[in-house]
């Protein structure tokens, strides 16, 4: 499903290097359930974007559904982000103009959907997360555990077979968290592999595999399931 | 191309447009002004660039005159005015020359009423008056399509304060069909009268000579009389060869002056020169008109971007979050130019209702013609590009917002 082999990620700023990830080696399988934590600028972040392709590597190579990231242009990552990779944020990164079916739409038209498949799809998915009822409202007018909910129906609208979470429990109270972890784990049971960032280490232990990153390198914690191969620290 | 405009947002655009309204409202009205502001004047400059095209109906190229002003006693001004004509005429160069009474386009002159049927109560037909010799047509330049030119037996002198007529006229062909229901070609040979009982006999029909007065909607009616001006000051109307006017015009003005030193010779003056004064007014105008609609094109312009770059400040992480959802740059890029074609659509619509608005205002006060449509559809055109141009930048800025801010950029 995805494999990074010596990846590596430098910032130059005033003549300063700064290596934010230093020659990952990782390969993760389908359906797996990838939590990551670490301190701050350890490079969880950097290592997130860089799995999603919101960033490109300096080096190393990276191997999405045996597809060569490294040699896609924008256009192509933004394509392959469009199609595989579902995205929810800490801040759920809801767009504030729109209501939560337009919301939900966003991925689906630039797939290029037409509107008759996009609306079954919204509808569906934001009656999976509760909120079907509730779909001509703004964000504003929802809770923060609401708006999660739909920025988990808007990653999942796409159908990706790759979910990256940064904090997606970050901003929500304990209920909400535990809420919206355990709408992750069914979304993993339904086969979906995601790779979470997180600083609880309460929910981090409930993925199926613990990565943790420090200083740019990444070490494994625990292995609960034998399918997600962490190779070792780089 | 299915690429290119796939999943087009136009309506969850407007939907957000209708949630932030007061910024595109704004700019929406400035378009609208601006369209308003610019089609009419556009249409002032046309009329104005209009006026100045129309042939005077002279040669302008070749033709100059001067002005003959006479201080000494006991002076013979009809002897000194033919004496002065013949040595114009004998210089080499000159094919013709008149004296004249006014001078076409120059702002001042002569005008009198025509009319088929004499009598006191009624309407004549405005027209500018010139008075020539037999060599008024050749040094004017200008072409006799009917009848025939002046003989020097029909030339008159006319007194200062006199009141009489000569019994012909040569007429312009929009003079006669002023007079005629259109058709020029019945003046020929028809007695009209001159202050309001004098018969005078249409003997020549001239293709065009304008009037003094450019702005004048009866610029084009002018006639021609066979009289010559028995007064102390005059001016002459000189024509010259091909190419020969520059060299011409001052050889002529010393040897008149050289000639006789009971008097002055002053304005020396080309008809292009006449012209071009003639039109200053218009020019200056349209230069105003222009660079008003140029500013306010210009001020519109830069309302969108800083808009736009507002706008764009202020959804960083949103732009962000588009692309990590798998927006290409060029989709974030169209979303702000449809962002603001739908601002423009409604300001270019405002400002056309604006624009018939004013002109059928301008119309009504000051008697302008109305507004062609098809400068109201250029003008609405031309602001969309304008608007499509303004915000191309700033929706290339924003097409290069790194998807990684919707992980780490501002809110």
């Amino acid at each position: 499903m995805l494999t990074m082999n010596k990846i590596s990620k430098s910032f130059m700023t005033d003549d300063v290097v700064t290596h934010a990830l230093r020659d990952i080696q990782l390969h993760v399988n389908e359906g797996d359930f990838v939590s990551v934590t670490g301190p701050s600028g350890s490079g969880k972040t950097t290592f997130l974007n860089i799995a999603g392709l919101l960033e490109t590597s300096t080096s190393g190579e990276y191997l999405l559904d045996g597809e060569d990231i490294t040699k896609l242009n924008d256009s192509g990552r933004s394509r392959m982000r469009n199609q595989k990779i579902g995205f929810i944020f800490q801040s759920f990164n809801l767009i504030p103009d729109l209501n939560l079916f337009d919301n939900v739409d966003v991925p689906l038209r630039y797939r290029g959907l037409n509107a008759s498949e996009r609306k079954k799809r919204i509808e569906y998915h934001l009656d999976q997360v509760g909120l079907a009822s509730r779909m001509k409202h703004l964000p504003s007018q929802l809770s923060g555990g609401q708006q999660q909910r739909v920025a988990i129906a808007r990653a999942l609208a796409t159908s990706p077979r790759f979910l990256l979470a940064d904090e997606p429990t970050g901003n929500l109270d304990s209920q909400m968290a535990q809420s919206v972890m355990s709408l992750l784990e069914d979304i993993n049971k339904a086969g979906t592999t995601i790779l979470m960032v997180t600083h609880d280490p309460s929910l981090a232990a409930r993925a199926t595999r613990q990565i943790y990153i420090k200083d740019g390198h990444v070490s494994e914690l625990t292995q609960k399931n034998s399918n997600l191969h962490l190779v070792g620290e780089a | 191309m299915l690429n290119l405009f796939s999943g087009l947002e136009l309506g969850p655009i407007f939907r957000a447009l209708m949630r932030n309204k007061i910024g595109a409202l704004l700019i929406a009205l400035q378009i609208a002004l601006t369209l308003t502001i610019m089609v009419n004047a556009i249409f002032m400059m046309q009329e104005r660039s209009q006026q100045m095209a129309r042939p005077s109906g002279l040669d302008e190229t070749n033709t100059f005159y001067l002005s003959n002003t006479i201080f000494a006693q006991n002076y013979n001004t009809q002897t000194a005015l033919q004496q002065d004509l013949q040595r114009i005429r004998q210089t080499p160069g000159v094919v013709a020359a008149t004296q004249i009474n006014a001078i076409p386009l120059s702002g001042g002159g002569w005008s009198m009423g025509l009319q088929t049927k004499p009598g006191d109560d009624l309407e004549g037909t405005g027209t500018a008056v010139y008075m020539v010799d037999e060599q008024g047509i050749d040094a004017l330049g200008v072409e006799l399509i009917a009848g025939e030119n002046f003989q020097s037996s029909d030339i008159v002198w006319r007194e200062v304060g006199s009141t009489k007529w000569p019994p012909k006229t040569m007429i312009t062909k929009a003079l006669a069909e002023a007079m005629f229901e259109g058709d020029w070609k019945k003046a020929l040979g028809k007695t009209v009268y001159i202050d309001n009982h004098q018969p005078v006999q249409i003997t020549g029909i001239i293709n065009g000579l304008q009037a003094p007065w450019n702005g004048w909607n009866g610029v084009e009616r002018s006639m021609l009389v066979p009289q010559q001006l028995d007064g102390r000051g005059s001016r002459y109307f000189i024509r010259t060869e091909a190419g020969r006017r520059d060299e011409l015009m001052p050889v002529i003005e010393k040897m008149l002056a050289d000639s006789d030193r009971g008097r002055i010779i002053r304005n020396v003056t080309s008809m292009e020169q006449t012209r071009d004064e003639s039109y200053q007014e218009h020019q200056a105008t349209n230069t105003i008109l222009l660079t008003v609609i140029i500013v306010l094109t210009l001020i519109t312009g830069f309302g969108i971007v800083g808009l736009a770059m507002f706008s764009i400040n202020r959804r960083t992480r949103q732009i962000g979050t588009r692309r990590a959802l798998g927006a290409s740059q060029w989709q974030v890029m169209r979303y702000f130019m449809l962002e603001n074609l739908l601002i423009s659509s409604a300001g270019v619509v405002l400002g056309a209702a604006g624009a018939v608005g004013l002109n059928i205002w301008l119309v009504s006060t000051f008697s302008m013609s109305p507004l062609s449509p098809v400068l109201l559809v250029i003008g609405v055109v031309a602001l969309l590009i304008v608007g499509q141009l303004a915000v191309s930048y700033p929706a290339l800025v924003a097409s290069r917002i790194s998807p990684a801010t919707a992980t780490r950029g501002r809110a």
